[in-house]
């Protein structure tokens, strides 16, 4: 007797779970593919500014041994450390928590070299420094 | 100090115009007033021009504008340096440069161009012996050049650190130690040993900062006091310990001396300390107002009290007032209303026979 009002009782629970379960399989699957998506983003633009920094040094590098003395201590010494900051970057270890420092790291070095060097070259994949549109000029 | 104890009145010498904006900046060159080469200092302006002025030496209260640099910046002039030896002058534009200008028999060049920060540039300042320009900006850093011959410079550092727009640099008078201050509500302090350079220390609320946009500071003239200005409407006074920071270690720290609240009751936007201890503050509300030590009292530690106020100063907001070095109590004023008037605070009666 109990049995048959047993499952019209817990409708609403057997419903809920069914619905949930399903879901969470539904999420799963959604989830892992934009996690992948995201992943490979994020991924590829750390790869190309990376990429693009590694480009720079050793164009500076080249130049400087074709004459060593264009280039002041102070500069070959920036250059160095720079590329230090790229040795040290952690490629297959995104989740490490010294990759934003090491890149913001990086930029402060590059835009200190640049600045030096007099050239206007710019990574145009990253963020400015100090983007924000609602503060005004004074 | 007992100069003004029969009173003092600010006695407006002269009103200069010439800018077609407002005048946000001034400062004076430190090389002249000396052995009779004439009073000059330097104005910049929303109107994208620099300004040279010289008081003329047969009329001592007539100034004449003897350069105009233009055609070099494409956006305002926000601030102005003369490096130490009084021969550069560093011009920081909402253009993102820094253009340094050399006084060649009578004309100004630019012969150097810093470029690196991402936009406006606020402040910039020479440090004690002229080999290093210091500047900050809208971008939130703070850029360390040092000058290399030929009138070259070199990035030194790019220091972050502020959370928001940096108002004003400014060396120490005597060590190379950078002090910086910011719409975060903060007062940085860097030193630097070689070229690495560091926040040795932050002065923000939980120090007794203050709690909004600091717009400017400046030094006493021993440097072991500094005063600061806010968008809070207070002056604050900071100290330190002098014997530590010339032993070698380069850095002591700053601590809370004494805040001067009520005076005001717009924004503060500019500050400077004489080198007699008069402490000058321009405001919003269009007024300078004059801070001494007060002597007398049994409080432990000094306090200030007001000496002058000066209403109606300008007919617009205050930007910048600067003691000159010379031996008169000359000061300049800069204003929103386009002007630069020059005053002379002088004592009513004679000096108490001390």
């Amino acid at each position: 007797m109990e049995d048959i009002f047993e499952s019209s009782l817990h409708l609403e629970e057997t419903h809920f779970e069914e619905g949930y379960s399903d879901g969470y399989k539904h999420g799963l699957v959604i989830g892992k593919e934009e996690a992948q998506q995201v992943g490979l983003r994020v991924g590829f633009e750390a790869g190309e500014e990376l990429g693009f920094y590694r480009g720079c040094i050793e164009v500076w590098n080249f130049a400087i041994r074709v004459d060593q003395t264009r280039f002041s201590d102070r500069i070959q010494k920036m250059i160095k450390q720079m590329e230090e900051l790229v040795e040290k970057y952690p490629v297959f270890d995104p989740e490490s928590e010294s990759v934003q420092e090491l890149m913001e790291a990086l930029r402060l070095k590059f835009r200190a070299i640049s600045a030096t060097l007099g050239m206007k070259l710019e990574y145009n994949g990253y963020p400015k420094m100090g983007q924000d549109p609602k503060e005004m000029g004074f | 100090m007992e100069l003004y104890e029969g009173g003092c009145e600010l006695k407006l010498l002269e009103t200069l115009e010439g800018h077609s904006d407002r005048v946000w900046s001034l400062a004076w060159n430190p090389v002249t007033a000396a052995a009779g080469t004439p009073l000059v200092f330097a104005s910049c302006s929303g109107d994208k021009t620099v300004r040279i002025w010289e008081n003329t030496p047969s009329h001592s209260a007539s100034w004449t504008c003897k350069a105009v640099l233009e055609d070099t910046h494409t956006r305002t002039v926000r601030s102005c340096a003369w490096s130490p030896s009084g021969k550069l002058l560093a011009t920081a534009s909402f253009d993102a440069t820094t253009a340094i200008w050399e006084n060649v028999g009578g004309d100004y060049e630019c012969v150097s161009t810093l470029e690196g920060h991402e936009n406006e540039v606020k402040s910039v300042s020479w440090n004690a012996s002229g080999t290093l320009l210091a500047t900050c900006g809208r971008d939130k850093s703070v850029w360390i050049w040092e000058l290399q011959p030929g009138n070259e410079f070199e990035c030194v550092s790019v220091l972050q650190g502020h959370t928001q727009d940096v108002k004003m640099v400014q060396w120490h008078p005597s060590t190379d130690v950078l002090f910086s201050c910011s719409y975060d509500n903060t007062i940085k302090v860097w030193a630097g040993d070689d070229d690495d350079w560091q926040c040795v220390q932050t002065l923000g609320e939980p120090n007794s900062g203050h709690s909004s946009t600091v717009w400017a500071l400046s030094f006493n003239a021993s440097g072991d006091k500094m005063v600061t200005c806010s968008d809070d409407l207070t002056l604050k006074i900071w100290e330190t310990d002098n014997i530590q920071m010339h032993s070698g270690d380069g850095y002591a720290p700053w601590r809370h001396l004494c805040t001067l609240t009520g005076y005001h009751d717009r924004s503060i936007f500019s500050v400077h300390w004489s080198s007699e201890g008069i402490i000058a503050s321009g405001a919003a509300d269009d007024a300078i107002r004059f801070f001494v030590e007060n002597r007398d009292g049994l409080v432990d530690g000094p306090t200030y009290k007001l000496l002058l106020k000066k209403e109606k100063a300008h007919d617009m907001d205050i930007n910048s007032i600067q003691w000159s070095s010379g031996e008169k109590r000359l000061l300049a004023s800069a204003s929103d209303d386009g002007t630069i008037k020059i005053w002379e605070l002088a004592s009513l009666c004679m000096e108490n026979g001390h």
